[in-house]
């Protein structure tokens, strides 16, 4: 081989070489083009209870409306991706009255209901008169929301108004809840507890099949009026009330996700199997869970004894023991801490209950329980949900603190319609009572310490405490408003008409393929799934 | 023979007139009025015409004899009312979840036969030994761990090392024979297990008790090998009670696996059971305590006839 050959062949490896090299090289790529959403697919969901009725009017059970939520639409609601903002839904605009009496609504045009009746503003009117002055025979947890309301018209079909016979300055709030879906009219005449067992609704998704006790299913709207949605075929929820269950279910990709929550412990575990494929959506809640004592059953009648059980309650310490287990964290008064309405914590650790020191409150416990009468203690019942998370983990700390002033509770558990029946009735010496709302409002929160309330469960009468609480609901001034809420919180807190626990938080675990949900404070909104989509089956 | 199935058939229809009595009286003797359990009410408040009308539904506004017929009519033709939770026939309620509940008694009492009745034998045959020991140590093991965390561990275990869980909704066999499967195996297997241990202590106990017998004392004399001693002589005589056992494990499993039914995430009748009840779902508790009733009269009938297949000296007539 001659000289000239042989270098020939070097020059050539080389090159060749250098090519090779040269695309082993990352090459800068280009920028991330936007997802764009992919259209199909059912979405699979386990959720931890059973609905009592499928009438998100008459029930306050996660378990009804993120099951039924998809099927319908309102007629204004909190923004999925920017809460606690208001937009519309049914309604394309509204206004408001100078005087803040007149409320009015432009409905969209064009929508439908699933049996392909149109929705018109005779509908909405008829759906919020079933909220507003519930039929007898009917129930309307929410209804005191609206007790300003005096009538709801329909002077057309394309607009729906409101008249009050006093300003209420969380009325709009109000109106966006989650659980105010729209009905058509002809059921409702027909028998307005129809949709307890039936599910007709103008939402992006419609009713397919429900096994109690086993599957929910909805499949996808075709005749949507919001153009392109949904994008997936359908969504279905396997109903298991196990905890761990659940998040087997979630890790192992039989379900893409649990709206509701799932315990730090778990979410751990699952994350560290799964890494990057799956999401956790850590949110503070609009929820706490508390304890409800029966104001009119003895002990509870005396003011010193419900004092004691509060004080007997180390919040902090159980913050810091249950976090890890519920998600229960924040100590905090009767309004989410650390909003616009809640007693500042300056002022709440002075109530009892919140002081910082235990040792304190346990001493001033014993003290007035033998003043009442009981330098012995006493035994009670308390009954509660059989929700294991955060139920009963919150139930074994208390009846635990309370021994240590000579108080023995027995924890019972009931099916989650038995609980609300004895919730509902007053069938109860004390109860684990959570306070969870779709908002951050005082109307939401407080309503349910007056007189009359639906969900003054634990028959709280205090003249002082309706009128701070009517006056909060007509005071347009913020200013003027946060002082009477606050005076409302300090009130019932010195009274120990109920005790607050602990606020939440939650995790919301999905697969990374589930795009475009975003978990809110509540686990009550944001449970259309109008735009969620799957990246892949 | 022949004229004892006949009147151990005929026998059943006293039986369960007996129970759909029984059924009928428990629900109307109880102490409280049923319709206002389960309308409730609003802060105690009750709507008198709401209660009409569910005294009304439930029949109740009508003469005990009335109700009785009425009750005993529905029993004869398959019509227990509608479900006052779902608004469904509650037949139809119940066939959507007698199939899953069936099949995981089948199975699991199967498994558990297949699993108790050789480890029993061979605990017998081995006893004092160390294969005796470990057996033993296996059905404590089944009798004293709880079948739900044995079964949160098992779905733990499918999870946590193979990254696969069960299918949380139940296929039918004849639909899809391998997701049935596939979600069933493991509820078969925490049930069977749990189940194995009682019936291999029972077929231990009892081979021992038979094998202490002379006739098998005279087989052994004979120079029988042990084999054909302890299979064609000594089990036959060992199974009636072991049989009994298994019957009434049987069952029970239709109705009591509620449990179970919960950490598999299984809609079966146990679960609905439990679901009816905190509904106050008087026509499907009615329906499915008459069900459990009826699963157990057919069980002993077949628990009956097989003594007679295993012990000819039972001559009935």
């Amino acid at each position: 081989m001659t000289a000239g050959i042989r270098r020939y062949r070097t020059v050539i490896t080389a090159v060749a070489l250098a090519v090779l090299v040269g695309s082993l090289v990352v090459t800068p790529s280009a920028a991330p083009a936007a997802e764009t959403p992919r259209r199909g697919g059912v979405l699979l969901a386990v959720i931890g209870a059973d609905a009592p009725s499928l009438d998100p009017h008459q029930e306050s059970t996660f378990a009804t409306l993120q099951m039924v939520a998809p099927l319908y639409n309102l007629l204004i609601q909190i923004d999925p991706y920017n809460y606690p903002k208001v937009i519309g839904d049914l309604a394309t605009e509204w206004k408001i009255s100078p005087d803040g009496l007149t409320y009015t609504f432009k409905i969209r045009q064009g929508v439908k209901f699933h049996d392909g009746s149109p929705l018109t503003a005779a509908d909405i009117k008829a759906s919020y008169d079933k909220l507003v002055f519930p039929p007898q025979g009917t129930r309307s947890i929410r209804k005191i929301a609206y007790s300003a309301v005096t009538s709801i018209d329909a002077p057309d079909p394309a607009t729906v108004v409101f008249k009050l016979k006093f300003p209420s300055a969380s009325l709009l709030d109000n109106l966006a809840s989650p659980w105010n879906v729209i009905y058509p009219k002809k059921y409702l005449d027909k028998d307005p507890n129809y949709f307890m067992k039936n599910a007709v609704g103008t939402g992006p998704f419609k009713f397919k099949n429900y096994t109690r006790g086993a599957t929910f299913e909805g499949e996808r709207n075709p005749d949507y009026h919001v153009k392109d949605r949904p994008y997936l075929n359908g969504y279905k929820f396997f109903i298991s009330p196990e905890t761990s269950v659940r998040a087997a279910a979630v890790r192992s990709g039989r379900a893409y996700i649990e709206f509701r929550d799932l315990p730090n412990s778990e979410v751990g575990a699952i994350k560290k199997q799964l890494g990057d494929k799956i999401v956790v959506q850590q949110t503070p809640m609009v929820g706490q869970f508390g304890i409800g004592m029966n104001n009119t059953v003895k002990p509870f009648t005396d003011v010193r004894v419900r004092k004691a059980m509060t004080l007997g309650f180390d919040r902090y310490t159980a913050g810091k023991v249950l976090y890890p287990l519920t998600g229960l964290r924040d100590v905090g008064p009767l309004i989410r801490p650390g909003t616009e309405w809640a007693l500042p914590q300056a002022e709440l650790e002075k109530l009892p209950g919140f002081w910082r020191d235990a040792e304190k409150s346990r001493v001033e416990a014993r003290r007035l329980l033998a003043e009442a009468g009981y330098p012995n203690g006493f035994k009670v019942v308390m009954k509660n949900r059989n929700v294991k998370l955060p139920y009963q983990d919150l139930a074994v700390f208390v009846i635990q603190e309370w021994r240590k002033i000579g108080v023995e509770v027995e924890n019972r558990p009931l099916e989650t319609a038995t609980w609300f029946n004895d919730l509902r009735e007053g069938n109860f010496e004390m109860m684990i009572n959570p306070t969870v709302e779709f908002m951050d409002d005082p109307d939401q929160f407080l309503n349910r310490y007056t007189k009359g309330a639906p969900q003054n469960y634990t028959r709280i009468s205090d003249p002082a405490v309706d009128d701070l609480f009517a006056r909060q609901a007509r005071a347009l001034d913020p200013v003027e408003r946060k002082k009477l809420a606050h005076a409302f919180q300090k009130r019932v807190l010195e009274n120990a008409y109920y005790m607050p626990g602990l606020w939440w938080t939650r995790n919301v675990v999905h697969w990374a393929k589930v795009k475009n949900y975003v978990a809110p404070p509540s686990h009550y909104t944001n449970q259309k799934l109008q735009d969620v989509w799957l990246s892949e089956d | 023979m022949r004229i004892y199935i006949a009147k151990r058939l005929l026998l059943i229809v006293p039986t369960l007139l007996g129970a759909a009595t029984l059924v009928f009286l428990i629900m109307r003797v109880i102490p409280g009025d049923v319709a206002l359990l389960i309308i409730g009410g609003d802060a105690g408040h009750v709507d008198p015409r709401q209660l009409a009308a569910m005294r009304e539904r439930l029949g109740l506004d009508q003469p005990l004899l009335v109700q009785f017929g009425t009750w005993l009519w529905g029993v004869l033709r398959f019509d227990f009312g509608t479900s006052l939770w779902t608004g469904q026939p509650v037949v139809e309620e119940l066939l959507i979840r007698l199939p899953l509940s069936l099949e995981l008694a089948v199975l699991a009492t199967l498994v558990s036969v297949v699993i108790a009745i050789p480890l029993g034998m061979l605990a017998a045959v081995r006893q004092d030994t160390w294969v005796d020991y470990v057996i033993r140590v296996v059905s404590i093991g089944g009798l004293a761990i709880p079948g739900f965390w044995v079964g949160i561990l098992c779905i733990l275990g499918l999870v946590i090392f193979f990254g696969w869980g069960p299918p949380l909704e139940f296929t039918p066999p004849w639909v899809d024979p391998w997701a049935n499967l596939s979600q069933l195996i493991w509820p078969v297997l925490t049930v069977g297990y749990r189940y194995s241990a009682v019936t291999t202590r029972m077929t231990r106990s009892t081979l021992l008790e038979v094998m202490r017998e002379d006739y098998i004392r005279t087989a052994w004399a004979k120079g029988l090998a042990e084999r054909a001693i302890v299979i064609r002589h000594a089990l036959k005589n060992s199974m009636l009670p072991v049989i009994t056992l298994i019957g009434t494990e049987f069952a029970f499993l239709i109705g009591g696996l509620v449990v179970t039914e919960t950490v598999f995430t299984l809609n079966g009748v146990g679960r609905f059971v439990v679901d009816a009840v905190a509904h106050r779902d008087y026509p499907v508790v009615q329906a499915l305590i008459f069900l459990i009733a009826f699963s157990f009269v057919i069980v002993n009938l077949l628990v009956d006839l097989t003594y007679a297949w295993f012990d000819p000296r039972i001559r009935y007539r």
